[in-house]
């Protein structure tokens, strides 16, 4: 028994980080090799060279794209994440069927189609869709606006709604967390509603916060099939460059080198949430 | 209608609370007053905690009122409720230090930043926190917690400090370093504290007045000394410490004295005059255990005293004391407790003939069945 445990364990460890090795380090680190790579014509030239960054980091078109993306995904996250707290400090508040119901209408749009999803919010901020059929008939515009579509307010429209449970789980998560003792205790001390909202609800909250922000803007960052649907021409992304590299341009180390581009920004950005959502006292649990 | 009589702080007029159709507290009458430390002792569901709830306005009665000096505070929310709590799990805020959790009543209130400063230090000496003020709740021992708890409880200065069974989590050592602490600190400041606890020997410890509850009810309020000698119910008499009840049935009630007819025969006992106790009633004889004393035959029986044969069925050594099971050889279905001093007992055997057992009437008490 005990010789068995003894071996097993680090057996079991052995296939989980070979698992995870083999589906994750080593693609990314045939990514890597890759950005250093160079293509000419059809083939791929293997003699290393730092060009791809260089003309990453040079072309003024590339960098405008790059913060622009940084931008748009930042405001996706932030307004996301803002919409999410409210809901879910309201989900959290509820008891019982209304709760089990809320908690599934939220999260049923994760088993819709991806695209599916898109196609439906095409059709309701098109031209002709719900949202100008709305809008011109409560007269707040007079010819049907193409504000809503083909552009990057389209992108950050249908991204934030697309990626709100995303935003409102792990939200609801960390506060179901909170003990409700916690919020008697404030009351008890004298404090109001606002305050033990603002004193105790909102910083022990911090680590779905941080959660929060950082799925929706990772999701948003990498996410190159919704600017291509609803992004048009005038919607174009990070995430569309580098997905045109692997395609039309058949540039594969300059779109690598792109990816880690991402990857990097990924990282500070986990990094910055691991920072955000650390509650003073190792409250997190 | 306000006749406000000042050593009153807090009462309670028949106040009950029912979930559903769960009545958990009946028609609650208790009054706390000004300075005192009152122990509501009781069983878990005895309703205990609800009346420690309800006080506080965590929930609202269903029935009845609560008066503040006077003045019906039902309808006042907890924020403004001139109390403060310390809970069972203490429910520190743990992203926050010491000295933030205690500081916390007063910010909220808007003191000024000084003042909050050198109230909170003042609270963290007395309860020999001060050391420790910067480090936050994960970091604290549960005795250290349980100081943190009380220091934000009392540095708000309130009108009364209810304990909701505050010291439960705690181990028996420490648990008794913090009874005398907490009686201490109740002395030092002079506030009133309700404490709640299913702990007996902790009611007495800590207790001016203990108010003691089952079902949802009342049974008794008294001083500790008076619930164990004079015990107001079988249930308290059977609460409080061991007891020896013997059932039987009053014959006469004279003098602040009952005659009754047991199973061991005619026995006389001490009662109280106001309890109503009549000839016929069923009743209860109880006696403590160390009023007991066990006689060799040629022992004398004191004067005013009652003398029983008995045989002794069981000896239990236990330091300085020793127990002793016994029967009456009137009724042998009987069994019987004392309780004395080991080197007192160390001559009786088991089964020995010729025992008698001895009280003196003064320390036996009538309580209703």
């Amino acid at each position: 028994m005990t010789r068995l445990t003894k071996f097993a364990r680090p057996a079991t460890s052995l296939v989980i980080y070979a698992v995870l090795a083999a589906l994750i380090v080593v693609p990314f680190l045939s990514f890597l090799a890759m950005s250093f790579f160079s293509v000419e014509g059809v083939t791929i030239n293997r003699t290393p060279t730092m060009g791809n960054f260089i003309r990453a980091f040079t072309d003024p078109v590339m960098m405008s794209v790059f913060w622009r993306t940084i931008l748009l995904c930042g405001a996706i996250a932030f307004v996301t994440t803002l919409i999410a707290y409210p809901v879910a400090v309201f989900i959290n508040g509820l008891q019982g069927v209304a709760r089990y119901v809320l908690l599934t209408a939220t999260t049923a749009p994760l088993i819709l189609s991806y695209v599916m999803k898109i196609y439906a919010f095409r059709s309701i901020l098109g031209g002709n869709g719900l949202l100008n059929r709305m809008l011109l008939a409560t007269g707040i515009i007079d010819t049907p606006s193409s504000f809503f579509v083909f552009n990057l307010n389209a992108v950050f429209l249908v991204l934030a709604v697309l990626l709100a449970p995303f935003a409102i789980l792990p939200i609801l998560l960390s506060l179901e967390k909170i003990p409700a003792a916690l919020s008697e205790a404030a009351a008890d001390l004298s404090a109001s509603r606002w305050t033990i909202f603002r004193t105790v609800t909102v910083p022990l909250s911090r680590p779905g916060i941080a959660t929060a922000l950082s799925f929706t803007f990772i999701m948003s960052i990498g996410d190159f099939v919704t600017p291509q649907m609803v992004g048009g021409p005038n919607g174009f992304t990070f995430g569309r460059i580098i997905y045109s590299q692997f395609g039309l341009a058949f540039n594969w180390p300059f779109g690598a080198a792109l990816g880690v581009l991402m990857a990097a920004v990924i990282v500070v950005v986990l990094a910055l949430a691991m920072r955000l959502g650390r509650v003073p006292g190792g409250a997190s649990r | 209608m306000s006749s406000k009589v000042p050593s009153k702080l807090l009462e309670l007029r028949s106040v009950g609370k029912s979930y559903g159709t769960a009545q958990v507290l009946k028609d609650v009458d208790l009054k706390i007053e000004d300075g005192e430390f009152l122990v509501i002792l009781g069983p878990s569901g005895s309703g205990k905690t609800t009346i420690l709830r309800l006080i506080g306005g965590f929930i609202a009665p269903s029935q009845g009122e609560i008066l503040l000096d006077g003045a019906i505070i039902n309808d006042l929310p907890i924020n403004r409720r001139p109390f403060n709590t310390v809970f069972q799990d203490y429910a520190l805020f743990p992203h926050m230090t010491v000295r933030g959790n205690v500081a916390y009543g007063l910010s909220v209130r808007g003191v000024p930043k000084a003042e909050i400063v050198a109230r909170s230090d003042k609270v963290l000496a007395l309860v020999s926190l001060g050391p420790l003020a910067d480090r936050y709740p994960a970091q604290l021992s549960g005795g250290q917690r349980q100081r943190v708890a009380l220091a934000r409880a009392i540095v708000c200065e309130p009108r009364l400090v209810l304990l909701d069974e505050p010291l439960a989590a705690l181990d028996v050592n420490l648990r008794r370093q913090m009874q005398v602490f907490l009686k201490e600190i109740q002395r030092e400041i002079r506030t009133t504290f309700l404490f709640i606890t299913h702990d007996q020997e902790e009611a007495i410890t800590l207790a001016d007045r203990i108010c003691v509850m089952d079902h949802g009810k009342i049974m008794q309020i008294g001083a500790p000394r008076d619930l164990y000698d004079r015990p107001g119910s079988a249930h308290v008499a059977r609460f409080f410490g061991d007891n020896n009840l013997i059932e039987g049935r009053i014959l006469s009630v004279a003098g602040g004295r009952a005659t009754l007819d047991t199973p061991l025969g005619t026995l006389v006992a001490c009662c109280d005059p106001s309890s109503g106790l009549a000839d016929g009633d069923s009743a209860f004889l109880a006696i403590r255990p160390e009023k007991i004393r066990i006689l060799a035959r040629e022992d004398p029986c004191p004067d005013d005293a009652a003398a029983l044969g008995v045989t002794i069925t069981r000896k239990e050594f236990a330091g300085p004391l020793t127990h002793l099971s016994f029967v009456p050889d009137a009724a042998p279905s009987i069994l019987l407790s004392a309780k004395r001093l080991s080197d007192e007992m160390a001559l009786l055997s088991l089964g020995e003939p010729g025992l008698r057992a001895c009280w003196g009437i003064s320390d036996t008490w009538v309580v209703r069945a």
